[in-house]
């Protein structure tokens, strides 16, 4: 009675989020206003997407309750991590007031004085660029020389030479033997008012000064050293630019949002099929190799049969796709059960294989002869999957995800192969005295692991690109093992972790956008969350330092017995 | 005369890039293989790798600028050494303190060393360079190469050979072999590596006897990230003077493989890196004739995949043999089975090799096009599959059952010459020409397969198998 109610709780704190998440998607996506989301075609669809969105949200804490709570700790904490990282790379930022072009004039109603061997004359105006990136001896500091009379009231300025330029500048005057006479860093505004060149206080003038003798005088320009202050301050604000792009930038526009969702869409397909695979405790990898022969297969059959009805020819190509990566998965499947072939170096040998192989009919066979990159002809509107919402790659595979997932549960909680999987997946040595034909089953595991990565094949070629390309995916196999881990491994979790991830690698693309800021710091990212979620011991480890910090303070150590028995390794 | 007959079998320059392609194999391979006898499998090679190699040439690039052109050249090649060997050792203990104290999974937490070394370099070359492909901006130095003296040429026969093979080849070629004897040494003649064997044959009992088990795994991942690391520099700094977007290219994960095939130990480890060398090699080399480069660029990993299949086999058929021992204690002939083991070994390598076959079959009629047109690409590819059935087919049923090789010793002996003479021959056309290679690889086989011990073999086989 009281475990059921407690389900319950977990149940209402995950439809309240489920709410609240597809509120605010909804609402930062149309700006909060009715009107936008009625200009919108489709909303309705867009509405319902959102709604699966916050279903899978509920799924996930329902299903995980307290390990949620770890999973979004660990994401927050990855995030940071991805934050100081961002930051890290934005350290230059302050580097901009230290370079760029910049122009010098000195101005005076005197009579300007023409004379050998000086730069300037009153009236002109001398250009250059401090710091100029990739030249061997940038330029650090510019020196002009101009005769002046005794009485000569003049001004002379230092401005960044156009809008681009956000140089800041410090021009010192010294006379002929060199001493500094006068100097400026800054101009006011009223300074900015009288000389129309200059833009900002990041400019320079010396306002009426009176020349003091007759002779040859000297301006010097550089830029202003930048303080430590200043560093910080334009980093932290880089920074967080790149992450308002980072963690927002998916929401500003419906063609943004939906290359959100059309990416998760992949990845969840991705994550189930890894996570199959390793429920029966087969650490492969193959999803990618699977998934370039499913995207290969299913381009096939759209060219070759592009003019039939699309009642035809999608499913013929689903199916194409789902058998190419049945095949691809029973590969390492037979080689693990019966031959005890390491999966890992088995599957990551087999996708260079299958990607090359790719690569060789793509060029040389579908390539239409006179295209001029590697990629096929667009396939024709029969032959893609509809679109639910117009101009977007948002297409009913939204239903084929759904049946995936569903059809995943099923097979894993209802049916005895799953039984044998999990039972597998727990202790392998034990279900095989308990009479599973463990070997069967390990095939099993990773052949219809490679039914789900064919299926994101086809989902790449037939839904996202409506053609094959060249690189069609760039290690998604990797990212769907950060997806299927966060799950761990729980199909019904798998559609909520999958939204995130593409969350954030959308965000990462509208970041490098935006921002210019590296794609990959999000792959950084990936890298902690993996190390996070798998380290056990984490909270351990913490507790452990305390009390162990704790009994320096005393002045004991913490007995030898304490320390954790050695574990043998999962080794091959 | 004998010059000629070396040069014919063997072309010098062949060698030579064998040993070239094996080395960025090999050092990861003995990291690999120090690791796995600690009991901590290390799959994030690959990242280790990838932070070295790029480590490596940015920090030669940049010691130009810190110590001026004349200074930097000199020591900047071995600043950037250390510096990548050291990133690659850190990543390695963040891998152990991962693994070791905070109980991460060690295969996923290798994935993720990994990951992050492809993605980290990525992003610091694109803030340094705002090039996201390759570093060919940073006027990056390369390890120096090692000359031979001249009088090694001057040796009569082997000298120009032995000249032309080991001459300009990079020091960490010459690294890489010498390492060999020094993991042998540390594995096998020092107290350490007694203890690092023993963490991983059976950690409790290790433990037990007062063996700092977890202290030793540190070490052995550290070390295994030192080679690593150097297998990086080695590739940035050495095979290419840049560094590119992964350019490791799955070694890290092949040298995974390697120690397997080569029974754990570091002999071994050197002969099986030295296959992937000659199939890495060879597609080079096949990469020059009119051929999509895609086709030689599958090769390594297929022989991967083929290298485990036969490792599998193998250990059946040894477990086999152990079997019989036991329960024929005294009557069991030692040298038969020997012979019949090595002779089983061959049917399979023979058998496997024909896969390569059915695979391009595969391509010729998947993509004709990149062939040279249908006309050329079917006919080429129905005798290429009709071959490897053949090849397949004489060579299985020896498989099957390891008894008919001295049932049928003569029509064993025959189809392993033959299928020898096919694979050696065709090896031999890329240096040859066919009329002068075909009889002498067929030669080559006959000697091999006598040399395995098939001639003997006739004498003994009714005499000890009942």
């Amino acid at each position: 009675m009281k475990n059921a109610s407690r389900s319950w709780g977990w149940l209402i704190i995950g439809l309240v989020a489920a709410v609240l998440v597809t509120g605010f998607i909804s609402f930062r996506l149309f700006n909060g206003s009715v009107e936008t989301m009625a200009a919108q075609a489709d909303y309705g669809n867009i509405i319902l997407v959102n709604v699966l969105v916050g279903i899978s949200v509920a799924l996930f804490i329902f299903q995980l309750k307290w390990g949620a709570l770890r999973v979004a700790l660990t994401v927050v904490g990855a995030l940071l991590l991805g934050y100081i990282v961002t930051a890290f790379f934005n350290l230059d930022t302050a580097q901009r007031f230290v370079r760029g072009q910049f122009e010098v004039t000195v101005v005076s109603k005197a009579v300007p004085q023409k004379v050998d061997g000086v730069d300037l004359v009153y009236g002109d105006i001398a250009d250059g660029e401090f710091n100029k990136s990739g030249v061997r001896t940038p330029l650090t500091e510019a020196r002009y020389t101009f005769q002046g009379s005794q009485g000569d009231v003049i001004s002379a300025l230092a401005y960044a030479a156009n809008r681009r330029s956000t140089v800041d500048l410090q021009i010192d005057l010294s006379d002929a033997s060199g001493t500094v006479i006068a100097s400026a860093t800054t101009s006011t505004t009223e300074q900015r008012e009288l000389f129309e060149d200059m833009r900002s206080d990041r400019d320079a003038v010396i306002q009426d000064f009176t020349l003091p003798a007759n002779g040859v005088y000297t301006l010097d320009v550089r830029p202003e050293a930048v303080s430590l202050g200043t560093t910080l301050d334009e980093t932290i604000q880089a920074t967080n630019t790149a992450y308002d792009a980072f963690l927002l930038g998916a929401l500003g526009r419906v063609n943004r949002w939906a290359v959100w969702i059309q990416d998760a869409l992949t990845l969840i397909l991705v994550g189930l099929a890894i996570a199959l695979a390793f429920r029966a405790n087969q650490f492969s990898l193959g999803a990618e190799g699977q998934l370039y022969l499913g995207a290969l297969a299913s381009g096939v059959v759209a060219l070759a049969w592009g003019n039939m009805s699309p009642w035809l020819v999608v499913p013929i190509a689903l199916l194409a796709s789902i058998t190419a990566g049945f095949v691809w998965g029973l590969i390492p499947g037979v080689l693990k059960a019966y031959l005890n072939a390491n999966e890992l170096v088995s599957t990551l040998m087999l996708n260079t294989i299958a990607i090359r192989f790719y690569d060789l009919v793509l060029t040389f066979q579908l390539k239409p002869p006179e295209a001029g990159y590697i990629a096929t002809d667009s396939f024709s509107a029969n032959a893609i999957f509809p679109p639910i919402v117009a101009e977007t790659q948002v297409t009913v595979a939204v239903f084929i995800v759904i049946a995936a997932v569903i059809a995943v549960w099923l097979l894993l909680t209802r049916t005895p192969l799953g039984y044998e999987i999990r039972m597998v997946g727990a202790n392998q040595k034990f279900a095989d005295y308990g009479g599973v034909n463990t070997k069967r089953t390990i095939m099993l595991a990773m052949a219809v692991s490679g039914i789900l990565a064919g299926l994101a094949g086809a989902h790449l070629s037939m839904g996202i690109y409506r053609q094959l390309l060249i690189n069609i995916s760039i290690g998604l196999a990797f990212e769907g093992v950060v997806v299927a881990l966060l799950a761990r491994n729980d199909p019904l979790v798998i559609p909520f972790t999958g939204f995130l991830y593409a969350y954030l690698r959308a965000g990462a693309q509208f970041m490098e956008r935006d921002a210019n800021v590296s794609f990959e710091v999000v792959r950084i990212i990936q890298a902690a969350i993996i190390l996070l979620i798998t380290a056990e011991a984490l909270t351990a480890f913490f507790q452990q330092r305390r009390t162990r910090q704790k009994n320096l303070h005393i002045g004991t150590h913490a007995p030898e017995s304490a320390k954790p028995a050695v574990e043998r390794s999962a080794n091959g | 005369m004998a010059d000629a007959i070396i040069q014919g079998i063997f072309s010098a320059a062949f060698l030579a890039s064998i040993l070239r392609v094996t080395t960025p194999i090999l050092l990861p391979s003995l990291g690999a293989l120090i690791s796995d006898r600690a009991g901590v499998i290390n799959i994030g090679l690959e990242g280790m790798m990838l932070g070295a190699a790029f480590t490596g040439v940015v920090v030669s690039a940049y010691s130009q600028t810190w110590f001026g052109p004349e200074i930097g050249q000199v020591i900047g090649p071995w600043l950037g050494l250390v510096a990548g060997v050291f990133v690659a050792v850190m990543m390695a203990l963040l891998l152990g303190f991962f693994h070791l104290r905070l109980k991460a999974n060690l295969i996923l937490s290798g994935v993720a060393i990994s990951f992050l070394g492809s993605a980290a370099t990525v992003a610091i070359m694109f803030e340094l360079t705002g090039d996201r492909g390759n570093t060919s901006t940073l006027a990056s130095l390369q390890i120096p190469f090692i000359q031979l003296p001249e009088f090694i040429n001057s040796i009569p026969v082997i000298g120009p050979f032995f000249f032309q093979v080991f001459d300009n080849q990079s020091a960490m070629t010459w690294v890489a072999f010498i390492s060999v004897g020094l993991v042998w040494f540390l594995l096998y003649r020092t107290p350490f590596g007694m203890h690092l064997r023993a963490s991983g044959e059976n950690p409790t009992a290790a433990q037990s006897v007062g063996i700092p088990v977890q202290r030793t795994r540190f070490i052995a991942l550290m070390l295994s990230g030192l080679f690593a690391g150097l297998g990086g520099i080695h590739m940035s700094m050495g095979y290419l003077s840049l560094f590119q977007r992964d350019m490791t290219a799955g070694r890290g994960f092949i040298a995974l493989a390697t120690p397997l095939l080569g029974g754990n130990n570091p002999v071994g480890t050197m002969a099986a890196s030295m296959v992937f060398g000659f199939f890495d090699a060879l597609s080079n080399r096949i990469g020059s004739l009119q051929i999509p480069s895609m086709l030689p660029l599958m090769i390594p990993n297929v022989a991967t995949v083929l290298a485990l299949v036969i490792y599998a086999l193998q250990t059946r058929q040894s477990q086999r043999v152990k079997a019989l021992r036991a329960s024929a204690s005294g009557d069991f002939n030692n040298a038969y089975w020997n012979i019949l083991q090595r002779l089983s070994l061959l049917h399979v390598i023979l058998a496997m090799l024909a896969i390569i076959g059915v695979i391009i079959t595969i391509c010729l009629f998947a993509a004709p096009n990149g062939f040279g047109g249908s006309e050329v690409a079917f006919p080429i590819g129905f005798i290429i599959a009709a071959a490897s059935a053949v090849l397949i087919a004489i060579n299985v049923p020896f498989l099957a059952r390891v008894e008919r090789i001295s049932q049928h010793a003569w029509y064993s002996g025959a189809a392993a010459v033959v299928s020898l003479g096919i694979y050696v021959g065709l090896f031999l056309s890329l240096f040859n020409a066919p009329t002068v290679s075909f009889p002498l690889a067929l030669l080559v086989g006959a000697v091999i397969w006598s040399a395995l011990g098939g001639m003997r073999l006739n004498g003994m086989a009714h005499s000890k198998t009942a």
